[in-house]
């Protein structure tokens, strides 16, 4: 039996509101002195969570806004803890969490490409040898020196998605990125990632698309309000995930 | 699993180091026994290598060492832009301020420094650089962790990096531009290359009270971003409190314990007594200075070990 790459246990997630807090030590203090400071609140936003992925299962995560699905993706990457339950993960990961992020506008494409591949996790070493594949495939070859506040949202996105998948990652995880750049970019960027697939890495895919997880996904997850309300078929995932939303649609029509 | 793999190793570790003593077990030995015992030293040694490289604390240590050495470079890069003569810009201000101290008090205080007025203008560098690399490098690390929200959202990565990058900038900063003006005024006074090889103690001394109080200013930041008000009044007490342009001895005995407080008070008199006095620091500075260093450092790590977990929600 292979050990599973994913698996949670039980897993839930509190987390703190941002507005009610108030990042003021001075407000914070006067509060004590007066006798009026009160904990700042907690939300649930992930409700018992069990979850097995084996390697190479292509999962897709379907839910509406708000339903908790990139902060699942961020306790799988290990950015935030949970509050109850334990999350193992197998492997190495590789985020694909809105493009770019990691990059300093100022500094060359070239730094860049070094600064977010050692952010990623490769060796500084690692990522001078790969540096001309990557502008390869990213195309941008001509802007190798040049900052990247300077170049259009599009070839940002290029960049950050050829970093990422540059080498095989044991799991991937995909935020509503399948396609970025223009139509030639986005073919060669399917390309990669079907690749990718038969590489048979795990791959986690978020995606508003329908279509897109239908296609591609062995099993989907329909995350409901921090639950998982729904985990198998990824057409009686989409069915459901659809038929609430008629429903919620009618009640509020009537 | 990994701390028990620690543990592990670290047991193996000491466990050679137990049994590699061949003096402490009282054995009278010949010089073939020292040669065995020598090739069982480097024998042991590997092992003991090979241990650490697979132990979770050096993959750690490697991390870290990744990381920084992209992020110092990227700190640098940002701010001088290509040209690293503006390094020499940041000299401007302890030179300024030196040039406008002696002209006020050094006539007054030059008694106190063999009357000599050059005396009194040496010992002001002296502290000035100190003081100007501890304001500089825990102001910028304090708002280092919010400032890489963005980042820590997306990427999991090790928070007590991103104060730590801040002062790796100013260290290279200090080393390019600071240093030399150091070593400079050691040579002249003290004719000796080993004083300005000796003046890494002090600095050392303070990267490591810098960085352990950057490590604290910056997971507090997170929590209360009208941190870096107060922070400026705090700096200004280290700055008052540390003898940068007075003598030490002006203080009244009765304040005398509260000024030694302050962990710069130390690193000084250190840096004084290497680079003008030329002679090795006296150890109770010396003590003085590393016990708050520790101290320091390891409340930092410990505080931004407890809070991280809460960090997440608020960045």
């Amino acid at each position: 039996m292979t050990p599973e790459a994913i698996r949670l246990d039980h897993v839930s997630l509190w987390r703190r509101t941002q507005e009610e807090f108030s990042y003021d030590l001075k407000k914070t203090l006067f509060s004590l002195l007066q006798g009026k400071y009160t904990k700042p609140a907690k939300k649930q936003v992930l409700n018992d969570i069990n979850l097995v992925v084996n390697p190479g299962e292509k999962i897709g995560i379907i839910g509406s806004n708000g339903a908790g699905k990139s902060t699942l993706l961020k306790l799988i990457c290990g950015i935030l803890d949970p509050t109850e339950g334990k999350v193992r993960v197998r492997g190495n990961i590789a985020p694909l969490i809105e493009l770019g992020a990691g990059f300093n506008m100022n500094l060359s494409v070239r730094d860049n490409i070094i600064l977010y591949g050692v952010l990623l996790g490769y060796s500084k070493q690692e990522m001078l040898t790969r540096t001309l594949d990557i502008l390869n495939f990213a195309e941008l070859n001509d802007y190798a020196d040049m900052p990247v506040k300077s170049l259009s949202s599009g070839m940002k996105a290029r960049l950050g998605f050829t970093v990422a998948t540059d080498t095989e990652p044991d799991i991937l995880i995909l935020d509503e990125v399948l396609s970025v750049g223009d139509a030639k970019f986005a073919r060669k960027s399917r390309q990669r990632i079907d690749h990718l697939w038969e590489k048979s890495s795990t791959i986690l895919f978020v995606s508003h698309s329908l279509e897109y997880i239908d296609d591609l996904c062995d099993r989907a997850i329909w995350l409901n309000q921090g639950k998982i309300a729904f985990q198998g078929e990824t057409k009686e995932a989409i069915d459901l995930y659809l038929s609430h939303l008629d429903v919620k649609e009618y009640t509020h029509n009537n | 699993m990994s701390i028990v793999h620690y543990q592990l190793s670290i047991i193996l570790i000491t466990e050679f180091e137990g049994t590699i003593s061949p003096k402490s077990a009282g054995v009278r030995y010949n010089a073939n026994y020292e040669f065995c015992f020598s090739l069982f030293m480097i024998i042991a040694r590997k092992k003991t290598l090979e241990i650490w490289e697979k132990s979770p604390v050096w993959k750690d240590v490697k991390r870290y060492w990744e990381l920084l050495s992209v992020l110092v470079p990227q700190n640098l890069k940002v701010r001088y832009r290509g040209s690293l003569l503006g390094i020499y810009w940041s000299l401007l201000n302890p030179i300024i301020m030196t040039v406008l101290y002696s002209t006020i008090f050094g006539t007054t205080f030059a008694s106190y420094y063999d009357d000599s007025i050059t005396n009194y203008v040496l010992a002001a560098v002296n502290g000035l650089l100190v003081v100007n690399f501890f304001n500089a490098s825990t102001t910028q690390a304090l708002v280092s962790i919010v400032e890489s929200g963005d980042l820590l959202n997306k990427i999991k990565l090790p928070i007590p990096v991103f104060p730590m990058s801040m002062i790796g900038a100013n260290i290279f900063q200090f080393m390019v531009g600071s240093f030399p003006l150091l070593a400079i005024v050691t040579l002249v006074k003290t004719h000796s290359l080993f004083s300005v090889i000796l003046l890494l103690l002090p600095f050392s001394l303070l990267i490591v009270v810098c960085t352990g109080i950057s490590l604290f200013v910056s997971s507090l930041y997170v929590f209360f971003r009208d941190l870096s008000y107060f922070y400026e009044i705090a700096t200004f007490v280290a700055w008052i409190t540390s003898p940068v342009f007075y003598p030490p001895d002006i203080v009244p005995e009765a304040v005398k314990p509260f000024i030694n407080l302050n962990p710069l008070v130390p690193v000084i008199q250190i840096f004084r007594q290497v680079s003008l006095e030329g002679r090795f620091p006296e150890s109770i500075y010396l003590i003085h200075g590393f016990c708050s260093g520790i101290i320091i450092l390891t409340l930092g790590w410990l505080f931004v070990r407890r809070v991280q977990s809460a960090f997440m929600d608020l960045l």
